[in-house]
């Protein structure tokens, strides 16, 4: 018992101390953005995104200080996949929300909407789902209890059957609209200059149409270098792969598959 | 030991490509280097300076835009690159140049600018600025320079082209020569002036232009040249071969400057001497009166040296929202998308167009701007002309209504002019629109507005007590641990529904059971609990016989499967029943030995058939 209560403090020495390192890294970045240095402090915080421990999950403030920090470093486009990633991890999150309807605004790009949007920006999707699983679990266990304990009493037992609509209707719901549901597949255009679709993997391939920068698109395939990617109706074609970033950052673990 | 011109020139091209390659493999091994110069440490009020960040080892940086200082304005206004090549150790640098223009007098300390070259960062030295608060008198007589000056860009006619025979002795005086000219001798600081450079070269020579025309000098700045044009033009009888660049031109410091000679580097090919067997006249007669035997010169054009006498920005009636544009303008506004959707953001666009120096020129100020929240602007400038002197500069504001508002924010933008020496302020009237705010932004919980510094307070009842106060464009401080994944997708939440699953259906399964239970279990179990029951009342003895043979009887339909043998025995019991129900009329419990007998052949019935 002692030698596990041993090993047990060990262990969480070990992992306080790598979250201070990590909080007082963020703690720098934010003074240096603070003080005027935004491309130290981009830098910064570049370097404390790609830590491991940040795989699995990540702080949505970190990546909203280095969306601030690439647009003061004037690049926008990368200031609005910075934004985007923050709200793909909170997308309560207001102040990145309204960065990036800013951002997008001065890029001349539409403001995320839907209601789709709406729901997400009333309601986390974690929470609808976690809660709703809850709620329509104990709704489940309510229901059975009802019926064989009490199977007069019709009134509770509709309520609760009623109960685990609801709550797992708010949990498939919350799944519907959470955005790292479909994250994978989607990618931002990074690049400064507006990249040409083409009809086919090559520079040589008829142009049809181009994509704004910090546009979001869906990549439909894959091909080497090039990626046949969708901004919307019509807007379908080949573009070089080093004009857009995906969405998910690379070192995620749901990245994986894309 | 004589060579051929073949020879020579094969000489020199191997030389050429040599010294070439030398330089590639140095510039690849070049250190990268950045360093941070004020043109002066101290000046006067009203006046500006030009602050040069030099990168050497590299031919291309990321510099800031603007730097930062509080009450400087310290703007990027262009950049030079420059390649020399010292012992065979060719080294190139760029210089970015920045006007500081102060917003106030007193000491400021200008913070080391970060600068990303060649894949890496840097930071340079922190450097020490003043501003003193001394009253320059404004400079006189400008407008009479100006008017006096010769127009910027006078028309080259080409003139006719004329056959001349060749010289035998080169006169380097009229084998080119350089002129520049300059519609002022008198400029603001901070004004653009256009700049015509003109090469001339005689027409009778083939000339090989190298390198790019170099021109500048301490305090003043020249953008980058556009193409030449070529035109041909006689001059004293020659005919010249015209370049001509044109640039724009702006000095940072008041003060005389002399603005060295601009420079550039050709090859001529003038005749050399003919080799033995060939310098005949009667030869140069056969070849229509030229050399045949040229021979490579290098040359260097130069024009006269440009003298200029830059004028402090006058101090005295300096408009608020004063930026530095220095020139000619007017103004004009526009809103983009005048019904926006509630909380949805409006567009104004102030444009300025005109002439002057659209680089140095800062955004408009936004007035009658109560009830919005704007953001700082980004611009764009379609020139006009391929200097960028004149054409509209657009700044686009972003707007977000935090009340309903039928009008946009006015713009005010002020600016000097050097022909009259003079600020001129101009207006934007608000523009009609309707605009209204979103749930987000709603005046019951709305942000704290704080236009002028382009900050808001931006409550978030979502995000979490560490976003409650976090300023619009403040960075957040804290940090939460949120997953990539969706629940649906991970682990925990796959796990802990499957045991929800598992729990819910145990249950089931014990309430069910116990239901069961509470009812008499079974068929099959109520089945063999009545064949008990109807047994167990063929034994009893005091059971009265009609009652103890329907127990038997009822026995054997239950426990005994349909046969001869049971049909047989119900037959006979029946018959016994009824006798002693109708017939004798007495429900006397039975005798012990037929109650015997009847136990025996029910249960041996059901024992034989069991059996079988």
């Amino acid at each position: 018992m002692r030698r596990f209560l041993s090993l047990l403090g060990l262990v969480c020495i070990a992992f306080s101390s790598l979250h201070a390192d990590t909080a007082s890294q963020a703690q720098a970045a934010t003074e240096s953005l603070r003080s005027g240095h935004p491309i130290d402090a981009a830098s910064r915080y570049r370097t404390l995104l790609t830590d491991p421990a940040f795989r699995t999950a990540c702080s949505p403030e970190l990546w909203y200080n280095l969306g601030l920090a690439e647009e003061k470093s004037a690049n926008t486009a990368v200031a609005s996949l910075c934004y985007r990633r923050a709200l793909l991890l909170d997308p309560t999150f207001t102040p990145a929300r309204r960065q990036l309807e800013t951002v997008l605004g001065t890029l001349g790009l539409p403001a995320p909407s839907g209601w789709h949007e709406s729901v997400r920006q009333a309601l986390h999707p974690e929470l609808l789902i976690v809660a709703g699983s809850i709620i329509g679990w104990v709704g489940v266990f309510g229901v059975i209890l009802f019926i064989f304990l009490a199977p007069r009493r019709k009134i509770a037992i509709a309520a609760l059957i009623v109960l685990v609509i609801l709550g797992h209707g708010a949990a498939v719901l919350g799944t519907f609209v959470d955005p790292r549901r479909v994250a994978a597949d989607k990618a931002v255009v990074t690049s400064k200059k507006a990249p040409v679709l083409h009809a086919t993997p090559a520079d040589s391939g008829a142009p049809g149409g181009t994509l704004s920068p910090g546009m979001l698109v869906s990549v439909l395939s894959r091909n080497g270098a090039w990626w046949y990617v969708s901004g919307g109706p019509g807007l379908t074609g080949w573009i070089p792969s080093d004009t857009v970033t995906p969405l998910l950052p690379a070192g995620s673990s749901s990245s994986g598959g894309s | 030991m004589n060579l051929s011109p073949l020879h020579c020139f094969r000489r020199r091209l191997l030389t050429v490509a040599v010294l070439c390659a030398a330089g590639i493999c140095s510039l690849d091994a070049a250190d990268v280097s950045v360093t941070a110069e004020m043109s002066r440490p101290e000046i006067s009020a009203g006046e500006m300076a030009e602050l040069q960040i030099k990168v050497t080892g590299a031919q291309q940086a990321d510099v800031p835009q603007q730097i930062a200082v509080d009450g400087l304005q310290v703007r990027l206004t262009g950049q030079s690159t420059q390649v020399q090549m010292v012992n065979f150790k060719v080294s190139s640098s760029v210089v970015y140049s920045y006007i500081v223009m102060p917003l106030r007098t007193g000491k400021f300390a200008i913070p080391g600018v970060t600068v990303t070259a060649d894949g890496r960062q840097f930071r340079t030295a922190p450097l020490q600025f003043s501003v003193a608060d001394t009253r320059a008198a404004p400079a006189p007589a400008v407008q009479q320079a100006a008017q006096s000056a010769p127009p910027p860009f006078p028309g080259l006619q080409p003139p006719p082209r004329r056959a001349r025979p060749a010289p035998q002795r080169v006169d380097e005086s009229r084998l080119s020569f350089g002129e520049i000219t300059c519609p002022k001798k008198a400029i603001f600081a901070g004004e653009v002036v256009p700049v015509e450079i003109r090469y001339y070269f005689d027409a009778n020579y083939q000339v090989q232009v190298r390198g790019k025309v170099d021109f500048g000098g301490e305090g003043i700045v020249a953008e980058r040249f556009p193409d030449p044009k070529e035109s041909r033009e006689e001059r004293d009888g020659t005919v010249y071969n015209v370049l001509t660049f044109r640039t724009l031109l702006s000095a940072v410091k008041p003060g005389t400057i002399d603005v060295p000679p601009a420079k550039l580097d050709c090859q001529v090919q003038v005749p050399g001497g003919a080799p033995p067997g060939f310098d005949d006249p009667i030869f140069r007669q056969l070849m229509g009166g030229q050399s045949p035997f040229m021979q490579a010169r290098d040359l260097q054009v130069k024009t006269a040296p440009l003298h200029l006498d830059i004028l402090p920005l006058p101090k005295e009636g300096r408009p608020a929202s004063f930026s530095g544009a220095v020139g000619q303008f007017d103004i004009d506004a526009l809103v983009s998308n005048s019904k926006p959707a509630p909380g949805d953001p409006a567009t104004l666009s102030v444009k300025i167009g005109g002439k002057g120096n659209f680089k140095g020129m800062g955004a408009p100020v936004l007035t009658e701007d109560e009830g919005w929240r704007s953001y700082p602007p980004t611009d764009k400038f379609d020139s006009s002309d391929d200097l960028s002197y004149s054409g509209v500069k657009s700044f686009d504001f972003t707007l977000i209504a935090q009340e309903p508002k039928k009008f946009s924010p006015g713009a005010e933008f002020s600016y000097f002019d050097p022909t009259t020496a003079k600020y001129v302020t101009l207006n934007t009237k608000p523009l009609s629109l309707q605009a209204s705010p979103g749930s987000a932004s709603n005046p019951a919980v709305a942000p704290d507005v704080s236009v002028g510094s382009g900050e808001t307070k931006t409550p978030s009842k979502n995000s979490g007590p560490d976003h409650q106060e976090v300023k619009q464009g403040d960075p957040v401080p804290g940090m939460t641990l949120r997953s990539w994944k969706t629940p649906l997708v991970r682990s925990e939440f796959v796990t802990a529904t499957l045991a929800m699953l598992t729990a819910a259906l145990a249950l089931l399964g014990i309430l069910w059971y116990r239901h069961v239970q509470a009812h008499g279990g079974s068929a099959r179990a109520q089945r063999r609990r009545m064949i008990a029951e109807l047994l167990a009342s063929v034994r009893l003895e005091s059971l009265d016989a009609t009652a103890t043979f329907e127990a038997a009887l009822g026995y054997l339909e239950l426990a005994v499967p349909a046969s001869e043998e049971r049909k047989a025995l119900i037959d006979s019991l029946t018959a016994r029943r009824d006798q002693l129900k109708y017939g004798v009329g007495e429900t006397h419990p039975l005798a012990s030995t037929e109650r015997a007998e009847i136990l025996t052949a029910i249960t041996g019935l059901n024992g034989n058939t069991h059996r079988s």
